[in-house]
């Protein structure tokens, strides 16, 4: 697969979901357009050029620039992991606080992803996470969740 | 003479002493986003928006717009220094200024570099306080029809001129379309694509989606790249450029003044597109072009004269039409709609101090760079000695905390994350994002403007061609269509290519 037939597939993916939801939405008339036109519209034209790039990404000189999918999976760990951890800390983010939460995510990103020894992790983890909360609660008076120990 | 006295009443407005400090703490925020490669000017903002909050609208947008036009400063010194654009405008600043620090020239690099981006800098102010309220007056002609045919120009021009071919940007353009119309329809109060969710009932916000799929996704694809980075050491003695530097430098100044000025108007990657065009037609006037790309001044000084003239520019349809033609002047937008001003035709009479305070202050702001970027640049080299690995837990905090803070809520950070990965996907696959957030955010307006053509011509579609504006702006995007069809059937142009090399 070519880097545009990917794409246009996902265009392809997001006109189908488009055009499948303002279907259902009402289309009043021109004089009054109701507010399933607009997005049916875009819909269409996505369809229509997430198909194109589809075929398009078939002809020959497209065919020479194939992706790379191994090249793509060896490098994915470090944006998968980071994507996890970031994942783990919005759902935990409301009822551990921000400063606990905060001071987990980056010990672990440095630990894990940095690849640091785990004492200069958790030392750099202590002077991010509580300098990041001073700086946003105290200095800049941001709201910042406070969790169950209401820090 | 009233833009004078329009001028002295924005001096007393900036030269108070908070917003000095304010303008101030702007620069030096944009210079250092604009030194590290991974944070631009639009997370920039984003993050120091939650810190307006407690401010009046005038010191705010003094602020955020320190940043923007600071991160054009900023992204030349890792360009120079190590070949890693800050910024993307500054792409083309790597290829002879680079080979300068390599010859031990990266001080005059520099030096031209600032000079270049003051000049830029404070000629495009001239160019925005002269046009911007000439622009407002003939826009507050504009109704739905009129509005909306502006609307197609700029959509056709953000095709047309964003990175890759007019076919590749219109599904980005479209995606960002149809994700602007995710909430509830302003006219009706039908709730479109939210699936029951109340947080999306007011649609998807701006600043997760831009923080995400530039921040986050910017992240993600630069801690798959190695991480060890040579920094060369600039001395303040050598920061003085020869007379024979100086005299070549001129000529580009001016030129990518004008270059930038111009492009800065167009919607999309304005600023890459300025400094690629400035350094193509630099190496087309010299009388040796096959020495651009081994260390000359001139590709130094054209393109980041240009870049900086063209984020000036870029501030008069955002101020005048309530259009932001980039990523970032978006963000701003939406800063001043947190405070309750909407910019637009009526924007520059009815909230003269915020106008007028913010061009006193971007002049102010063009000396601060200055005197920032080149006594004071060792100390902006030392960040980047800041391994990497250290440095992007420290971006993704910025990033979640900045998108938190703007509405207290945990959706908007999935949302972020989603945003993260689609920016990191459509940079593996080489579609440019800027088009998507633009259309999302011009989006409903440019919906808006369709619905209530159609309504007041009781459904008549020959209401965009009554008017001689809308007829001209019709025919204009249909004429751009046409070429970009054309320009996608014929063989590229050498400028095109290497754009497209760049990229």
């Amino acid at each position: 697969m070519t880097k545009e037939q990917g794409g246009g597939l996902i265009f392809l993916a997001a006109g189908v979901y488009g055009l499948i939801f303002s279907i259902q939405l009402p289309m009043g008339r021109w004089n009054e357009p109701g507010p399933g036109v607009f997005p049916l519209a875009l819909s269409i034209l996505l369809c229509a050029t997430g198909l194109g790039w589809t075929l398009q990404g078939r002809s020959k000189r497209q065919i020479e620039k194939r992706f790379n999918w191994q090249e793509f999976l060896e490098k994915l760990a470090t944006p998968l992991k980071i994507g996890a951890l970031t994942l783990a800390y919005i759902l935990v983010l409301d009822r551990v606080g921000y400063l606990l939460t905060s001071l987990l995510y980056v010990f672990v990103l440095f630990w894990w992803v940095s690849r640091y020894k785990l004492w200069i992790a958790a030392g750099l983890a202590i002077l991010l996470g509580v300098g990041s909360w001073l700086f946003f609660q105290r200095l800049l008076a941001v709201q910042l969740p406070k969790g169950f120990f209401s820090l | 003479m009233e833009v004078l006295n329009n001028l002295y009443n924005g001096f007393q407005v900036a030269l108070t002493f908070k917003n000095v400090y304010l303008c101030f703490i702007g620069c030096l925020w944009g210079t250092i986003v604009g030194v590290l490669p991974g944070i631009g000017p639009l997370a920039g903002i984003a993050l120091l928006i939650p810190a307006t909050f407690g401010m009046d609208v005038t010191g705010a947008i003094i602020m955020l717009a320190g940043i923007y036009y600071g991160a054009m400063y900023g992204g030349s010194t890792t360009s120079i220094l190590m070949n890693i654009p800050g910024e993307s405008a500054s792409v083309v600043t790597c290829i002879d200024g680079f080979q300068m620090t390599r010859k031990g020239r990266g001080g005059a690099a520099l030096f031209i570099a600032a000079w270049g981006s003051w000049i830029g800098g404070t000629l495009g102010i001239v160019g925005l306080m002269l046009l911007a309220p000439t622009l407002a007056n003939f826009a507050m002609k504009f109704g739905p029809p009129e509005m909306f045919a502006v609307l197609l120009v700029a959509f056709v021009l953000l095709g047309s001129l964003g990175k890759g071919s007019f076919f590749k940007t219109l599904p980005m353009i479209l995606l960002g379309l149809l994700v602007g119309t995710v909430g509830m329809d302003p006219l009706t109060g039908a709730m479109r694509f939210t699936h029951g969710i109340r947080e999306l009932f007011d649609g998807i916000g701006f600043i997760p989606v831009a923080m995400g799929a530039f921040g986050i996704g910017e992240i993600l694809v630069s801690t798959e790249e190695s991480l060890v980075r040579e920094v060369f050491k600039v001395r303040f003695r050598e920061l003085l450029p020869t007379r024979e530097e100086l005299r070549a430098s001129w000529g580009p100044i001016f030129r990518g003044t004008g270059i930038g000025f111009i492009v800065g108007l167009l919607p999309g990657s304005a600023h890459v597109l300025a400094s690629f065009l400035s350094y193509t037609m630099e190496k087309r006037l010299a009388k040796k072009p096959e020495e651009f790309g081994s260390g000359r001044i001139e590709g130094v000084a054209g393109p980041e004269t240009a870049n900086n003239a063209a984020s000036e520019s870029a501030m008069i349809p955002f101020l005048a039409l309530g259009i932001p033609t980039g990523p970032a002047p978006a963000v701003m937008m939406i800063a001043l709609l947190i405070h309750g001003v909407r910019p637009g035709p009526l924007f520059i009479t009815e909230q003269p101090q915020i106008f007028w305070g913010l061009i006193a202050s971007m002049y102010i702001g063009n000396v601060i760079l200055v005197i920032l970027n080149l006594p004071l640049v060792g100390l902006f080299v030392n960040l980047l000695r800041v391994p990497f690995r250290i440095l992007f837990p420290i971006i993704l905090l910025i990033c979640l905390v900045g998108t938190y803070s703007v509405n207290a809520s945990t959706f908007e950070l999935s949302i972020l994350l989603g945003f993260g990965v689609f920016g990191y996907v459509f940079r593996k696959l080489e579609f440019d994002i800027a088009p998507f957030i633009l259309a999302m955010i011009i989006g409903p307006t440019l919906e808006m403007a369709f619905r209530q053509s159609l309504m007041r011509s009781a459904g008549s579609f020959s209401i965009f061609w009554e008017s001689p504006i809308t007829m001209t702006l019709i025919v204009l995007s249909g004429a751009l269509v046409l070429w970009n069809i054309y320009r996608a059937i014929r063989p590229k142009a050498a400028w095109e290519k290497a754009l497209e090399e760049g990229e």
